[in-house]
């Protein structure tokens, strides 16, 4: 199911890790829409958001995410960082493309050392041919990134303005991409926002076998950083026993000194832990 | 009666004074053995053994029946529980509920949980006695109790049962496959993301048959564990059918799964923490009552819930 209105959108549910997408359109506020919406599913798989834009494009992105991602939280965590395009990217151009490729995996290790699974970027591109050139080497810069990206793990969005492309370009940047990244996707079946103080995760919605291994991943990124990790479950309202036993198996995997907190579990989770037995020593329920 | 092999016994007795003689004597004797007791029994037996049994009953555990058999299996939680707390020690348990109020499909459940008892409790240090109003209770219902005990208790002595059945004999004789009637609601559930799906058609209609939230929600967890089981360990294609039948409401899972089908699967949950292994046990904990079945055309497991009583009639009984 593509709700978007492109006909060949990803499915933003399912992307693979370092798929490579991209968007065209005259009008700013729509590619706006589409920044939210990659940013907006990003944030909720838990990975870390970079957003390269304006100070005007990033205001007008935070005013259209999604009630639950409260956007003041994901820039304070640190999940959302907004950046310019000369702070991502520079302002001369490089002398070779290795220099980028650098710059991409030293921001992926940053991320896996701050806590989190995955870095996903929005970008900006309109900057891009001024820096580079040309439009032979905007394409090549494209296509070195599929690749890299791919090697990485970390998915993107390059989003175009329309207006600034002649037709014959854009169709040939459009295929050094993976798919178009669509304007609206279904509502995930659960978020898994970092939480710093205490540090953590706050889990909204229902975890079962179609997103519980992505959550394992979302957790462990955290605890391999601070073995102390706090889960906010107070908006959880439903897991599975899968779920459970990958979180008991998260605790049993932790140093000694670690632990892990289950914050405001709903009844219908503190039943199936007591039903099934698959507590742990350093997992305990609070209050 | 050796002391590694359990005893399940039936006592058929026509009144107090008997009941109390032969219920409080095996318990007496028991804790005479340094054994554990536990009694799971309408509060009416309760308040007869504690009358009966005066001092002795501070060391027994007593269970309201309402609880130990709400649902029934989880009277199976209940020993298993009890025997968590003192491992390796021997148990006498008095086990009993109120059977006049059960539908049909929870009384196909208690001649599964009777007979299951035999085998999957064999080589547990316990001796189980289940004793059985004779004066009151209907013929079908005596037949539970006739055919599912290995020995009968009389004045005080074990006898061998000459009516005592084969109990995978029994199992097997109760695993018929019922089929989703054609005004059944039907849900394709073949991919992960459509369980939440599944969930949502539950909470929907659990909701319009008037269910309480936590019922509705234990149906959900249950629904979900025997649709994820089909979805990675069944075969494809995998249904949820809902309908009502009689006084119970059905949540009925249907998946292509042909392999054999264990008779005592989630009877008691997995020893060891797993990944899988919870989806049935936890079923028969949340649902009040679940048939498990296999035909042609793959597993059919069905969860029964109790629907809402209506209002001013308690007669729920087909």
């Amino acid at each position: 199911m593509s709700p978007g209105p492109y006909h060949q959108a990803a499915d933003l549910s399912s992307l693979e890790p370092g798929t490579h997408l991209c968007a065209f359109d005259r009008d700013d506020s729509r590619l706006a829409r589409v920044a939210a919406n990659f940013i907006d599913q990003g944030l909720s798989a838990g990975a870390q958001l970079l957003y390269v834009a304006t100070d005007d494009q990033a205001d007008a992105l935070l005013g259209r995410l999604r009630a639950h991602v409260h956007a003041p939280d994901a820039l304070a965590t640190g999940q959302l960082v907004i950046r310019s395009f000369a702070d991502a990217y520079g302002t001369r151009r490089p002398d070779d493309l290795g220099a980028v490729a650098d710059g991409f995996r030293a921001a992926a290790e940053q991320s896996r050392k701050d806590g989190f699974p995955a870095l996903r970027v929005a970008a900006r591109m309109d900057d891009l041919a001024p820096l580079l050139g040309s439009t032979e080497e905007v394409l090549r810069w494209e296509r070195m990134a599929t690749g890299l990206q791919h090697d990485l793990g970390v998915t993107s969005v390059c989003l175009y303005d329309a207006d600034r492309l002649e037709a014959e370009h854009q169709a040939l940047l459009a295929v050094e991409h993976a798919g178009l990244c669509p304007e609206r996707s279904k509502a995930p079946l659960a978020s898994f926002l970092a939480v710093d103080e205490p540090w953590g995760l706050r889990i909204r919605g229902e975890v079962d076998v179609s997103n519980r291994d992505l959550l394992q991943r979302v957790l462990e990124s955290r605890a391999a950083v601070m073995p102390r990790v706090r889960l906010d479950l107070e908006r959880l309202t439903f897991a599975d026993i899968g779920t459970l036993s990958r979180l008991s198996a998260v605790a049993a995997g932790l140093p000694d000194d670690g632990w892990l907190v289950l914050d405001r579990a709903p009844d219908v989770v503190r039943r199936a832990l007591d039903l099934c037995g698959l507590g742990h020593e350093r997992m305990r329920l609070e209050p | 009666m050796t002391s590694s092999v359990a005893t399940h016994t039936g006592l058929f007795y026509d009144s107090d004074a008997q009941y109390t003689r032969e219920a409080g004597g095996f318990l007496r004797k028991g804790l005479e053995l340094g054994h554990r007791a536990l009694v799971i029994a309408p509060p009416r037996q309760v308040d007869l053994l504690r009358a009966a049994l005066g001092r002795d009953t501070d060391e027994i555990a007593f269970v309201d029946d309402g609880i130990g058999y709400t649902p029934q299996w989880n009277a199976y939680r209940v020993l298993l529980d009890f025997a968590n707390e003192a491992p390796g020690v021997r148990l006498r348990v008095v086990a009993e509920q109120t059977l006049t109020g059960r539908v049909p499909a929870e009384l196909l459940d208690y001649r599964r949980l009777e007979a299951a008892v035999n085998v999957v409790f064999a080589d547990f240090p316990v001796d189980v006695l289940c004793p059985y109003d004779a004066g009151a209770l209907p013929a079908h219902l005596l037949a539970i109790g006739r055919h599912n005990h290995a020995t009968v208790l009389t004045d005080g002595d074990l006898a061998p049962n000459s009516g005592y059945d084969d109990p995978l004999a029994v199992l097997a004789d109760l695993s018929g496959v019922v089929q989703p009637p054609p005004d059944a609601t039907t849900m394709d559930c073949s991919s992960p993301t459509h369980i939440a799906e599944a969930r949502r058609l539950v909470h929907t209609r659990g909701a319009e048959a008037g269910l309480a939230p936590d019922v509705v929600a234990n149906v959900g967890l249950a629904v979900t564990e025997v649709l994820t089981n089909a979805l990675l360990h069944g075969a494809p294609p995998a249904h949820l059918h809902v309908y009502d039948e009689g006084p119970t409401w059905v949540c009925h899972v249907h998946d292509g799964g042909r392999g054999s089908l264990d008779p005592l699967a989630g009877m008691v949950p997995p020893t060891e923490p797993s990944d899988h292994g919870y989806g049935l046990w936890l079923a028969r904990q949340l649902c009040t009552a679940v048939d498990v079945g296999k035909d042609r055309s793959g597993t059919h497991v069905r969860l029964h819930t109790r629907r809402a009583a209506p209002p001013g009639g308690s007669d729920l009984r087909a």
